[in-house]
């Protein structure tokens, strides 16, 4: 029965894989899971010279104003693209289901 | 992989900028002569950017201790080629510039030449390169999604090497800085990607292995021998 799941398992596999290497990272002291773009920036700081707080927006932005606000925005933009793709799957399915041509 | 708004050089930002237009501008004329063509590609459209949607929200945990997320192009680019990759790519980048703070207006040029251009671009090579030989789709698939998500971080350390050369060392001295950062961070992540995007493209041609014929994506013969079962449609979904 694995035959035609082969793929499902990999990426099973992957998966755990992923969430094995977090937890073993994660135990060890001196990670702090910062974002890449963040510790990018802090690179530039460090090469430059000058201090983070330096860097002021070219083209004035907003900027969510807490942690919280950032993380709704964040699942609002997964959820958007998980609609899609359940919508678009569903309505794939009922295609095959119903042939037009009946 | 985004470049914070004010952490590039106004002058990178325009050179960035001017690459990137062209290919937006192609982008939209090509996504409307496909869409007056078809309908029919809509849905297969929504699905490959909502992909890019999906996974550009997920900022994973990697190896290296730092937290950084997937691009989700690889799908993208292969049904729709680079210049509508370029527009998707577009849009959601400017959806995190102006709610997130992510990336910002000045520095969308070099995120989109990195993320929505460079990266699938390369993408689309490895792709062309395995499309005609007998190698299995979905590894064609896992290979594109990674490549195009590890080649994005590596162009963003490149263009931060070139606007922040290292006082010793210059440019090359600064681009393994930031290659360390960003692209070993992406390994795993880009892995990942690879497979789950692979997976996803499973499904699609289970559902739908018309459209990616007709788009010339893979040909027929592909699609059967992937799936198996030639000829017998598939009920698992």
């Amino acid at each position: 029965m694995f035959e035609n799941r082969k793929l499902e398992l990999l990426t099973l596999i992957g998966l755990f894989a992923f969430v094995v290497l977090f937890i073993i990272v994660s135990g060890q002291s001196g990670h702090e899971f910062a974002g890449s773009d963040d510790v990018g920036s802090e690179k530039i700081a460090e090469l430059t010279g000058k201090p983070v707080d330096s860097f002021t927006p070219v083209i004035p932005q907003y900027e969510p104003p807490s942690g919280e606000i950032e993380s709704t925005l964040f699942a609002l933009q997964a959820t958007f693209g998980g609609v899609i793709v359940g919508l678009v799957i569903g309505y794939w399915y009922g295609q095959k289901k119903r042939p037009v041509n009946s | 992989m985004h470049i914070m708004e004010g952490f590039l050089p106004w002058q990178w930002c325009l050179v960035w900028w001017l690459i990137a237009i062209p290919f937006l501008i192609v982008g939209v004329i090509e996504l409307r002569s496909l869409l007056r063509k078809d309908r029919e590609y809509l849905p297969l459209l929504g699905v490959c950017g909502a992909f890019i949607f999906i996974l550009s929200a997920l900022k994973l945990p990697s190896v290296t201790g730092s937290c950084s997320h997937p691009t989700g192009t690889g799908l993208s680019v292969m049904c729709f080629k680079p210049f509508i990759t370029a527009v998707i790519g577009f849009i959601v980048l400017l959806f995190q510039a102006l709610l997130l703070a992510h990336g910002g207006l000045s520095t969308l040029g070099a995120n989109m030449v990195s993320m929505a251009i460079g990266g699938p671009l390369v993408g689309y090579a490895v792709y062309k390169l395995l499309k005609n030989t007998p190698v299995n789709i979905y590894v064609t698939v896992f290979c594109v999604a990674a490549v195009a998500d590890i080649v994005t971080y590596i162009i963003t350390s490149f263009e931060l090497a070139l606007a922040y050369p290292a006082a010793v060392g210059g440019v090359a001295a600064s681009f393994t800085a930031f290659f360390v950062i960003f692209a070993i961070t992406q390994i795993p992540l880009s892995i990942l990607e690879g497979l789950v995007l692979a997976l996803v493209f499973k499904y699609i041609i289970q559902l739908k292995p018309d459209l990616i014929e007709k788009l010339g994506v893979f040909s027929k013969k592909q699609i059967d021998a992937a799936l198996g079962t030639p000829d017998a449609p598939s009920e698992k979904v």
